[in-house]
């Protein structure tokens, strides 16, 4: 039915894919570790970075544009969470799970119409940079040059959350944060400001994600729904606030939807929540260690 | 004696509201016939979500999958098949109460955040397969022209049909919420532990208690095509599952009609808004965040504390 | 009655209860006295199957019930009270007591008839025996902290226990309040028949009602015995009366 090259091919779409959603879900795991908020409005932020993209790529001629975007977006997302949390969130974090909840739910509803009122609700596309276009040939099969190099970001941005966490001061913070907020509060830390940090930081992932899946998909409004939805399952399966959970997760949502997509593509997304549904069968709370 | 004057005075209340409600159609405009209509259809939804979330203490996140189910079932039946229509009316509460016990099989073995998240994700399994069966539930398309029994097909008398079916349903729910089940049900809320030690098998009532929420949502479902003669896959889409979540906050989680009223001011909001700006969900987001902040008992609630100071005290200090 | 033999249970790497040996004979009071820390809660939580235990056996007239769920033990006829107040904090008293009731008599599967029919006798005598009936309508969580304590042991009658298990009955308690719960405890243990486990800090309150004693240390059973074999002997002396 299928060659070994297409499947190979595929594989690596799957891969490079959940990449995206690894850089995606690695920010939201982050804050639901630290904050234990499943943040909704982590899909929104997602959304203004791949929006953010296409405006600054707008700007420029030639391939700065993207290269630039790749910077600047996630620091605007960072910027925008940062506003929202000190402003608002902040106040809340002595107030039940379901109520902060639903208040990243608000500010999902509010930044999702603010898209719509900046950008409109025509589809955008943005063109990658001409160092990543075309394809190669791998295994007898073509492959484009953006998927290779979103392959190759992943694991940098992996090792790079990991440095943060493990060798940073305000990264050793906000792990021990996440396992006992009270101790930290004993040392003399504000406690206040390492969850704003965390959060910041959470949200700057999203806007690299959406910075880098620019190229790829159409930018359209509703992709932040898409998006959550899926980030909350693979952090699920993952194991909450788990980092190498947010990559495992991401590999076997990325993986079975493409593969889904080649056998049989009227329901490729129905594949991924059959595998959720089977991981959660076996192990309900994740298949890593939930820091919680 | 105080007490049983205060309640003749309420139930004289709520029998001349059902009254007005009830000649609403001889003077109002069609179009308020319409809305009210489907401010009772909400209604029976957000209340059949607080018993699990405001009664149950459950996080039920995806609870419009079995609106959505309902109302597909009824659809499906009344269009595909030649079976006489009140088997499709009946099957769509009874679908979405199956789909209540298998999806609620699986979440409660686990608990809160957890509970929710599976049951999104499971929800939205559903979504995706209704979504994409372009075939069976015509994809993102929906159904349209569902046929109805010439007795109900006029908004008038589709009106009183609703508006009768959500008495009925309101008055078995405050059965409900008053039997052994319904203060079964609200211990566990407020402590499930101790309710093991009690004897109560939690996870059994917590499951019992969605299948009955589901039922009712189901009966919303189908009102819903009796009003619209159509179905959307965005029924089951997550988003109105939150959206009904903030009726209940809105108008009070913990108490009997908050949600009826949270549903009014949403369902009364998005249609006149919605006349002046396309903007409705950037609306809804500061209504909710001001509910948040200033009334996180929701509307009801509020009324209430200022009676019964004793139910708020009891929760801070929990 | 009740046999707890060899019992342990840890959490992480430490042994939280080590080898505990308890036995409570029919129509007895025994007490479990040890410093903080010894593991009297949690063996609490494992004879009523909150937890469950690692190695050992705990029998209950005769049946092995290490492995059953907490609601399952509660039918066998063990039931218990809390150290920290554990209630319905947002239901009425009548109602706190009224959810143990319907649940015993299996009625809590009724849908359609009002619950202000059920159980409303049993409720009252119980909410009478301990003296809240006259705060039935009150909110649970509006009450003082001696009554949402008794109100805890109220709850635990409303299964008909022949085990009633009490952790810390008394803390937190006023003198006043402290004595009445003593004489209700010693009302329970003589009107209705009731084998009572508790644990206590307080040693007059533990020598004025217990019959046997069973002292824990980090975990492990040093003696279980009478009155005075407890107070004569040299180790518990030396560990905790002493120490005291």
């Amino acid at each position: 039915m299928f060659g070994p090259a297409e499947l190979i091919s595929q594989l690596l779409v799957g891969i490079s894919r959940s990449m995206i959603l690894f850089i995606v879900c690695a920010g939201l795991s982050f804050v639901l570790g630290v904050l234990r908020v499943p943040n909704i409005a982590h899909g929104s932020l997602y959304m203004i970075g791949a929006f953010t993209t296409f405006s600054i790529t707008k700007m420029f001629a030639g391939s700065a544009g993207f290269w630039i975007a790749l910077i600047v977006a996630p620091l605007l997302v960072a910027v925008v969470s940062l506003v929202a949390e000190r402003a608002l969130f902040c106040h809340l974090y002595e107030r039940e799970h379901l109520m902060l909840l639903l208040f990243t739910f608000a500010i999902s509803l509010i930044l999702g119409d603010l898209v719509k009122i900046v950008w409109g609700a025509e589809y955008k596309s943005v063109s990658a940079p001409a160092l990543l276009k075309g394809s190669i040939s791998l295994f007898g099969a073509s492959f484009p040059r953006y998927n290779l190099f979103l392959i190759l970001v992943g694991p940098l941005v992996a090792i790079a959350i990991w440095l943060f966490t493990n060798k940073t001061k305000i990264g050793k913070i906000s792990r021990a944060a996440a396992v006992d907020r009270e101790m930290v509060g004993v040392l003399g830390i504000n406690v206040s400001w390492v969850f704003a940090i965390a959060f910041v930081i959470g949200c700057y992932l999203a806007g690299v994600g959406g910075a880098l899946v620019a190229p790829t998909v159409s930018i359209t409004l509703g992709m932040d729904h898409t998006l959550i939805i899926e980030a909350f399952l693979i952090v699920i399966i993952g194991g909450l606030g788990n980092m190498w959970g947010a990559l495992v997760g991401s590999l076997i949502f990325g993986i079975t939807h493409s593969f889904g997509v080649l056998f049989w593509p009227q329901f490729a997304i129905v594949f991924p929540y059959i595998a959720v549904v089977i991981v959660l069968l076996l192990r309900p709370k994740g298949l890593l260690k939930s820091v919680w | 004696m105080f007490k049983s004057i205060v309640r003749t005075k309420w139930f004289a209340v709520v029998a001349a509201i059902f009254i007005l409600l009830f000649i609403l159609p001889l003077f109002a405009p069609r179009f308020f016939v319409y809305i009210f209509a489907l401010i009772y259809v909400t209604s029976l939804l957000a209340m059949s979500l607080n018993m699990v979330v405001g009664y149950g203490g459950m996080f039920q996140f995806h609870h419009a999958v079995f609106y959505g189910v309902g109302a597909y079932a009824v659809a499906l039946m009344l269009t595909k098949t030649s079976l006489p229509m009140w088997v499709g009316f009946i099957a769509g509460p009874i679908a979405a109460a199956i789909t209540g016990l298998i999806i609620g099989w699986f979440c409660v073995r686990l608990t809160r955040l957890y509970f929710g998240m599976l049951q999104i994700s499971l929800g939205s399994l559903i979504w995706a397969i209704v979504f994409r069966w372009y075939s069976f539930t015509g994809g993102d398309d929906g159904i349209h022209g569902v046929p109805m029994p010439s007795m109900i097909s006029s908004l008038n008398s589709s009106y009183y049909f609703i508006l009768i079916i959500l008495v009925v349903c309101l008055i078995l729910m405050y059965m409900i919420i008053k039997s052994p089940f319904g203060s079964t049900l609200q211990a566990i809320r407020d402590n499930s532990q101790r309710c093991e030690a009690v004897g109560i098998n939690v996870r059994r009532y917590q499951l019992g208690g969605i299948v009955v929420a589901t039922f009712f949502a189901g009966v919303a479902g189908v009102l819903f095509v009796v009003l619209e003669k159509s179905v959307f896959a965005e029924m089951l889409f997550w988003v109105l599952s939150l959206e009904i979540f903030i009726m209940c906050l809105l108008g009070g989680w913990f108490t009997f009609a908050g949600p009826i009223l949270g549903a009014a001011i949403i369902v009364a909001l998005r249609t006149f808004v919605g006349r002046y700006t396309e903007y409705w969900t950037l609306i809804l987001g500061v209504i909710l965040i001001l509910v948040i902040f200033f009334l996180p008992e929701g509307v009801m609630g509020f009324f209430q504390d200022l009676f019964k100071p004793g139910a708020k005290e009891a929760v801070e200090r929990k | 009655m009740l046999q707890v033999e060899g019992v342990t249970k840890s959490f992480d790497d430490f042994m939280a209860v080590n080898g505990a040996n308890l036995t409570v004979n029919q129509g007895e009071i025994v007490a479990v006295i040890g410093p903080n820390g010894a593991g009297k809660t949690t063996l609490f939580n494992l004879i009523t199957g909150a937890l469950k235990r690692d190695k050992g056996r705990i029998l209950f007239k005769g049946e092995d019930i290490s492995e059953l769920p907490p609601y399952e033990i509660c039918k066998k006829g063990i039931t218990r009270s809390y150290q920290i107040v554990n209630i319905f904090p947002r239901l009425t008293v009548f109602e706190n007591v009224q959810v143990a009731v319907l649940s015993y008599q299996r009625r809590s599967s009724n849908l359609f008839r009002p619950a202000q029919s059920f159980a409303v006798k049993e409720t009252r005598s119980i909410l009478e025996s301990v003296g809240l009936l006259n705060k039935e309508k009150n909110i649970a969580g509006s009450l003082s902290h001696g009554d949402q304590k008794i109100l805890e042991i109220a709850i635990a009658l409303g299964n008909e226990p022949e085990l009633l298990i009490l952790d810390e009955p008394t803390a937190g308690m006023s003198p006043e309040e402290t004595q009445a719960t003593i004489d209700l405890i010693k009302r329970l243990a003589t009107g209705r028949g009731l084998t009572i486990l508790f644990c206590e800090h307080d040693m007059d309150i533990v020598f004025s009602i217990a019959q046997s004693i069973m002292v824990m240390r980090h975990g492990e059973t040093i003696i279980q015995g009478g009155l005075e074999e407890v107070r004569s002997n040299k180790e518990v002396q030396e560990a905790y009366l002493g120490g005291d």
